[in-house]
């Protein structure tokens, strides 16, 4: 939920109630169920990108997660999500550390889309390398909301990998929603099993603990 | 100002779990009822409006927008409860501010809805025993309990019966069964380690989570179907809440009003100064102040907010806050301690799950039970909460490498296990730890702003150091291949616990406390307060079955009180 929904829905929830408000309800369309909203990517206006950063975020995210015998990054819609995220979800700083890797990978390249396939892996493999030792590999470096700080062929694949396993189509075509309805803490795993999806991601738990001077 | 609807015969204000309590008890004693919540409306089912969303439904597919919680939800966002699909419920706390004293902060939960904290809360339910509530006499720390277990027993099975929780029974003396619905299933790690720790440590015993979630229909409620993040709300009333449990009965006999969206910012008395005789409220929305009256007034708004109407409420006769001749009120603030240790276990390696279990294992508490132990360099003791989890990509995607390899690689479960242990430790009440309202600020109604003054003691301190050793003893019997504990600074903040409680105690003696062994306020005859304020110390267990049962009991004597022409 963005501010405006939220504060939409607060006026909704607060409008309206009389003294004898069990008779006060929203009525159907005032109250939306968020399960059944559809996708974010569906509603998010995208208008951030140009065409060609649009073709360089595709094909990066594709190289990072391919489709295989199931559906890649592009298919997921990874590279709007990216987009929405830089957007919308950064900060200006990020936003601006986002846009000058994004550039310098071009200049570098001269041209990523001129490159071919294997040349434009080789890139980003090299990208990694060159920051290998940066603190976003370290191990637990995961809970935790951002890492602002991290090269950016980290930030991108962490952008690439939230946009691929929390997507709707990575969550039903590659993974799995896990089953409602029982508990079983003994099953023995499949033949390749794999994770179940995310129903909210675990970072939205951390947070620093607010003090007297935030107030 | 008017005071209007004086035809009800008792005013409930807040509708949270001892709220909801009071109300149903009230109602179904033929009494008229007013509830005043200053939340706004939620309607069972049909306002839980993230109930089964998932990622790919909420804008950023979930993750926090920092920039609203920031500036929105700064004390709220670090619950582990509050999420993008339920930031309904919660405090604002840029429009609902409080004010922490510099150094001492205390981190103040809150939501904003009718059935308050009942639709977030961790659902927790454990008994109180004699250990608990004899441990004030019997270490001669502040003043003495004016109950004990036999008194409160049959109102925890009242409640219990109700509420409908899952556990089982062991016959612990030191936490008593409670009326159990079947108990939830293991993991099989858990089964393993359970084996294992019992075995090697006498003194440790490991059980299923006791709490309200339904494990089979129960009062038209249905059973939980694990589908897993209970705090966006249950349509299936699975887990107990106001809306699934107290109001529904509450209703049912005709006797309810609800009103969302009422500030009570002061309590009225008489020329006498012992019997209130008007809530006065602010409309949230409106803005419109209004005042009602009742024959009873039950007080249970969450142990800050209470006191805050009691403080606000001083008058020349209650110079100091409403009922505080004893100087008790809003002092002796408790919370419990949290305090996480985890180990990594690579036993079953091959096996797997199916749900998502709204529950953990519970390992009583085993510190300082009878006798003081030997050595133990504090009093009381602290219980764990233990969670299992299987790794996945959310804690591993920092990984090198591209393509079809990694894809594969981040959709695996992880290689180990994760077992947690979460001590819950108790909090000895210090006369330093205190609600008081601010001398020049006010909130945007004008309510002067509360605030906070809260630090842990030495006790604590070294309680929290003795849930590491402990837990690393139990971690090696339990087989763990690697674990990390926390040090005692990485305990929790106050208020954190969310268990804060405390600030108008109840005693015997009504020079040193707030409230009679009935929940009833020595000054003022017709006003019982029956959330977290009234707990005279803090145990070690989670407490909001413990409001449930006082709350229930307070209302058979105020009834019977009331019948008799007493109040």
């Amino acid at each position: 939920m963005n501010r405006r929904e939220l504060l939409q829905c607060a006026a909704l929830l607060t409008a309206g109630s009389g003294i004898v408000p069990n008779t006060w309800a929203l009525n159907s369309e005032q109250r939306t169920f968020l399960a059944s909203r559809g996708s974010y990517l569906d509603r998010v206006e995208l208008t951030f990108f140009t065409s060609d950063q649009r073709a360089i975020v595709a094909a990066m995210s594709e190289l990072i997660i391919p489709r295989t015998d199931t559906p890649g990054a592009i298919d997921a819609g990874a590279p709007q999500f990216i987009e929405a995220m830089v957007a919308g979800w950064f900060n200006d700083e990020e936003r601006k550390h986002f846009m000058q890797g994004l550039a310098s990978l071009e200049a570098r390249a001269n041209g990523y889309l001129s490159l071919d396939a294997k040349q434009q892996l080789q890139l980003l493999e090299e990208l990694e390398e060159e920051a290998s030792d940066a603190d976003w590999y370290r191990m637990g470096n995961t809970m935790r909301i951002w890492d602002s700080a991290a090269p950016f062929i980290c930030q991108f694949k962490e952008l690439t990998i939230l946009g691929f396993m929390l997507s709707e189509t990575g969550s039903r075509q590659f993974l799995q929603p896990n089953p409602m309805g029982a508990f079983d803490g003994s099953l023995s795993m499949e033949t390749n099993q794999r994770v179940y999806s995310v129903q909210s991601p675990m970072r939205s738990v951390s947070l620093p603990i607010s003090t007297a001077e935030d107030l | 100002m008017q005071s209007e609807a004086t035809d009800f015969d008792a005013i409930v204000i807040g509708s949270g779990i001892s709220g909801g309590w009071a109300a149903k008890e009230l109602t179904e004693r033929g009494l008229k009822v007013l509830i005043l919540e200053r939340g706004k409306n939620i309607e069972h089912g049909k306002d839980y409006i993230g109930e089964h969303s998932r990622s790919w439904n909420l804008d950023y597919y979930g993750l926090p927008d920092r920039e609203l919680i920031a500036s929105d939800y700064p004390i709220q966002g670090d619950s582990y409860a509050l999420m993008a699909s339920n930031l309904q419920y919660w405090n604002n706390d840029r429009l609902n501010p409080y004010v922490q004293t510099e150094g001492k902060p205390f981190s103040w939960k809150r939501a904003d809805v009718v059935g308050g904290r009942s639709l977030l809360w961790g659902r927790q339910t454990y008994r109180w025993s004699d250990a608990d509530f004899k441990a004030n006499a019997r270490d001669n720390i502040e003043i003495p309990w004016p109950v004990d277990y036999k008194e409160i027993e049959p109102w925890y099975s009242y409640v219990e019966e109700f509420a409908g929780i899952s556990g089982q029974e062991e016959g612990f003396e030191h936490l008593p069964d409670s009326k159990f619905l079947p108990p939830m299933e293991y993991y099989e790690l858990e089964k393993t380690i359970k084996k294992r720790v019992e075995k090697k440590l006498d003194e440790v015993k490991i059980t299923m989570g006791r709490c309200a979630v339904l494990t089979k229909a129960h009062k038209g409620r249905a059973p939980c179907h694990y589908c897993g993040p209970c705090h966006n709300g249950c349509s299936t009333g699975s887990y107990f809440s106001s809306q699934s449990s107290t109001l529904p009965a509450a209703r049912a006999t005709g006797n309810l009003t609800l009103l969302p969206n009422q500030l009570v910012s002061k309590l009225i008395h008489n020329e006498q100064g012992d019997k209130i005789v008007a809530v006065n409220t602010i409309d949230t929305v409106s803005r419109e102040k209004r005042s009602f009256s009742a024959k009873l007034i039950f007080l249970c708004a969450s142990t800050v907010a209470s006191t805050q109407i009691l403080l606000n409420s001083a008058s020349n006769i209650h110079s100091s806050g409403l009922a505080n001749g004893s100087g008790a009120l809003g002092k002796y603030v408790m919370d419990h301690g949290m305090i996480g240790h985890m180990g990594m276990f690579v036993d079953h390696p091959n096996m797997y799950f199916k749900g998502s279990r709204p529950n953990g294992l519970y390992i009583p508490r085993f510190r300082n039970i009878g006798q003081q132990d030997d050595d133990a360099d504090f009093i009381r003791g602290y219980g764990y909460q233990a969670h299992c989890i299987r790794p996945d990509w959310q804690t591993s995607f920092n990984q090198k490498g591209f393509g079809a390899d990694l894809k594969e690689s981040l959709g695996k479960p992880g290689s180990f296990w994760i077992w947690v242990m979460a001590g819950f430790f108790e909090c000895l009440p210090y006369v330093n730890n205190q609600i008081t309202l601010h001398k020049q600020k006010t909130d945007r109604f004008g309510v002067p702003l509360v605030v906070t003054e809260f630090e842990w003691g030495d006790n604590e301190r070294k309680i929290a150091a003795d849930t590491a050793v402990q837990a690393e003893k139990i971690m090696r019997a339990a087989g763990s291949l690697y674990h990390i504990l926390s040090k005692p600074e990485q305990m929790s903040v106050g208020g954190a616990g969310i268990h804060e409680m405390g600030t108008a105690r109840m005693g015997d003696d009504p020079g040193k406390s707030v409230l009679n062994k009935y929940n009833q306020a020595h000054e003022v005859s017709n006003m019982f307060v029956t959330d977290g304020s009234f707990m005279t110390s803090a145990a070690c267990v989670n407490p909001s079955l413990t409001y449930m049962a006082f709350t229930a009991r307070a209302v058979d004597y105020a009834v019977k009180q009331l019948n008799e022409g007493q109040v």
